[in-house]
């Protein structure tokens, strides 16, 4: 008798005592759950809803899909914004994964250094992008370094590459390859450390150079690797506003060469205060991203991590 | 992005250990007869290549340091590598003439609040989903990490229209009245904790071993005072990377800054060096120092932390 009064009095402790763990649990997570609801999970829905009124400084009158056939409309969405995001996209990301690949696998070799050679590939990618763009601006002047050195070269271009409307964008694309290329080295280098030893000393039995070791073994191991770095490339190209925004301006010059879809969106919700098209915009952008997410995880297959 | 996708931290911490010999590392053959001088070759050639590649990688600091060294006239007609006349005018023009004084300050108030606040708010709330049992906390976690899909883009102008329209009433009933939040108070609140910096923070937590904490529940200590104790001590790694990461990223950070600063006292650097460079496109020497001087405290911090950065960004995918 007392020992089963004994045991559910502990019985009931320990009742009480998980009680107690849930509440501190739920009161420790609660800013930071608040949080993410008020700042990330409720603008969405409410990001939908201000796309569908003409919002512009005040809330107008419902219009529906209005701002939406406006988009489907709009020239300047299409032909420039996401015509340039595009194109940015397809160059910049093959460059990034390539350029990344290589630094890891350079970097990832027996030799001294190490340390320095991987925090030197890696910094561009640290430093702001606004002082990043202010170098190049002044690297690629009209009378720049670059110039220079291509005029040494018997190369003579006498233009500012940003301000020139046929090579601002490719001039983007360029900057943009180097800075992030360090980002993607270390996401490579990662994988290529978790590859096991023996993969490589059976290649190496079997006779296979280092080259061939690289495609037939290597390559094929990083799959998880690309998944993830070429999610991360293809996300981080289609939201490119910073280099748009330094060199054109919110109005993306010269003549839409350097607008993109982003800066059209904060062209339209901060310079032209029209909210409700802003709004559609980002609504549009956020499908489209998720779109290519989700294709690029069917291609891929369930990524296993890396 | 899910937690599938994110590399463990443990591989992250394996990349952090800086130094040692390289592991699974092709072209160990040592000790093969006939390939030793095809291994020297390529160890000679890869040494070229990666030298090389530095280069290129340092020569757009290293000439933007020498031009924030140079007077204006030495910018201009005829190449040298140093400046011709060594002058910190560049420097003094930059901080007092161009306000970048007032800017640096400015994105250091902005950088040490968020980061201060996602250092208590992710490790808080880390430590509850990675050692507190509660009904939910699966779920919740996934609605953490499901936030980063959401792209700031899109939460621009709800955003925006939150903080002029409702979140000022909302601190008014809390007692702060006549607050305004697109300023600086705005990209502090927008950015008080993220995913990324949770995430990291609890998979630290969960490779904490659990007897530690038996100890202090004998000792009847309470879960704040656990958390406080015994676990935040022992998570100092973490919260080295958090607390560096999220540094650079809000010291940087552009986008929130261009979305919010209107009035030109609260610029952060970045903003500042956005509106220098289309106005005074020519006056190299200022926009370069401004520029050096945005890179540096990132620099030094990167030199003195470089191991955190390196499993930071490995184990989360965080880009600043």
């Amino acid at each position: 008798m007392a020992v089963a009064v004994a045991k559910r009095r502990q019985v009931r402790g320990i009742g009480h005592e998980r009680t107690r763990e849930a509440l501190v649990g739920y009161g420790f997570i609660a800013l930071p759950i608040a949080f993410f609801l008020l700042f990330f999970i409720f603008p969405v829905g409410y990001a939908f809803y201000i796309s569908r009124y003409d919002w512009q400084i005040f809330k107008g009158p419902f219009v529906g899909w209005g701002n939406y056939r406006h988009l489907w409309h709009d020239t300047v969405f299409w032909h420039h914004a996401v015509r340039n995001t595009l194109v940015y996209a397809v160059f910049v990301v093959p460059l990034q994964v390539a350029l990344g690949l290589s630094l890891a696998v350079v970097v990832n070799q027996a030799i001294r250094f190490r340390t320095f050679f991987r925090a030197a590939f890696y910094f561009p990618s640290l430093a702001a992008s606004a002082a990043i763009v202010s170098i190049a601006t002044y690297i690629l002047a009209s009378d720049g370094l670059f110039n220079t050195v291509l005029g040494q070269l018997g190369y003579h271009h006498n233009n500012a590459w940003f301000t020139q409307q046929s090579t601002a964008l490719p001039a983007i694309i360029g900057l943009n390859a180097w800075t992030t290329s360090g980002t993607m080295m270390l996401f490579y280098l990662a994988a290529l450390q978790s590859i096991p030893t023996d993969v490589y000393e059976a290649a190496a039995i079997d006779g296979a150079g280092a080259w061939r070791t690289f495609w037939k073994v290597t390559f094929p191991l990083l799959k998880p690797a690309h998944f993830f770095v070429l999610v991360v490339s293809v996300i981080g190209a289609l939201q490119m506003f910073d280099q748009a925004f330094l060199i054109g301006g919110a109005s993306g010059g010269p003549n839409y060469s350097t607008m993109t879809v982003v800066l059209y969106l904060y062209n339209q919700s901060i310079k032209e205060i029209s909210f409700g098209y802003g709004a559609t915009v980002g609504v549009v952008l956020f499908a489209f991203i998720f779109t290519v997410t989700v294709i690029q995880r069917l291609l891929f297959g369930k990524p296993e991590v890396a | 992005m899910d937690a599938a996708q994110l590399p463990p931290v443990a591989a992250a911490e394996e990349l952090a250990r800086e130094g040692e010999a390289a592991k699974g590392t092709p072209g160990t053959t040592a000790g093969i007869p006939g390939r030793e001088r095809g291994e020297r070759i390529r160890t000679a050639i890869a040494y070229v290549v990666m030298f090389s590649v530095a280069a290129l990688f340092f020569i757009p600091f290293l000439w933007s340091v020498s031009t924030s060294f140079r007077t204006i006239a030495d910018t201009v007609g005829g190449f040298s590598l140093l400046p011709k006349h060594w002058t910190t005018s560049g420097y003094h023009e930059a901080l007092h003439t161009f306000n970048f004084g007032r800017f640096m300050l400015n994105s250091a108030i902005i950088a040490t609040a968020i980061t201060l606040s996602n250092l208590f708010l992710a490790s808080l709330g880390g430590y509850a989903f990675a050692r507190l049992k509660f009904p939910g906390r699966e779920a919740l976690f996934l609605l953490v990490l499901g936030t980063l899909m959401i792209p700031d883009q899109l939460r621009l102008v709800p955003i925006y229209l939150m903080l002029v329209n409702w979140i000022p009433g909302w601190v008014g009933h809390l007692g702060w009245h006549g607050a305004t939040f697109v300023n600086r108070n705005g990209v502090i609140l927008v950015q008080l904790v993220s995913a990324a910096s949770l995430f990291l923070m609890r998979q630290y937590f969960l490779t904490i071993p659990r007897d530690l904490e038996e100890a202090a529940k004998l000792d009847a200590a309470g879960y704040f005072k656990t958390y406080r104790k015994v676990m935040l001590p022992l998570a100092g790694p973490a919260l080295a990377a958090v607390g560096i990461l999220t540094f650079q990223g809000a010291w940087n950070g552009l986008f929130w800054p261009a979305v919010l600063l209107q009035d030109s006292s609260q610029y952060t650097i970045p903003i500042g060096l956005a509106y220098f460079h289309t106005a005074y496109q020519t006056l190299w020497p200022p926009l370069m120092a401004a520029s050096v001087l945005a890179i540096l405290p990132i620099l030094v911090i990167f030199i003195v932390f470089q191991r955190y950065f390196v499993a930071g960004v490995a184990s989360s995918g965080v880009k600043g």
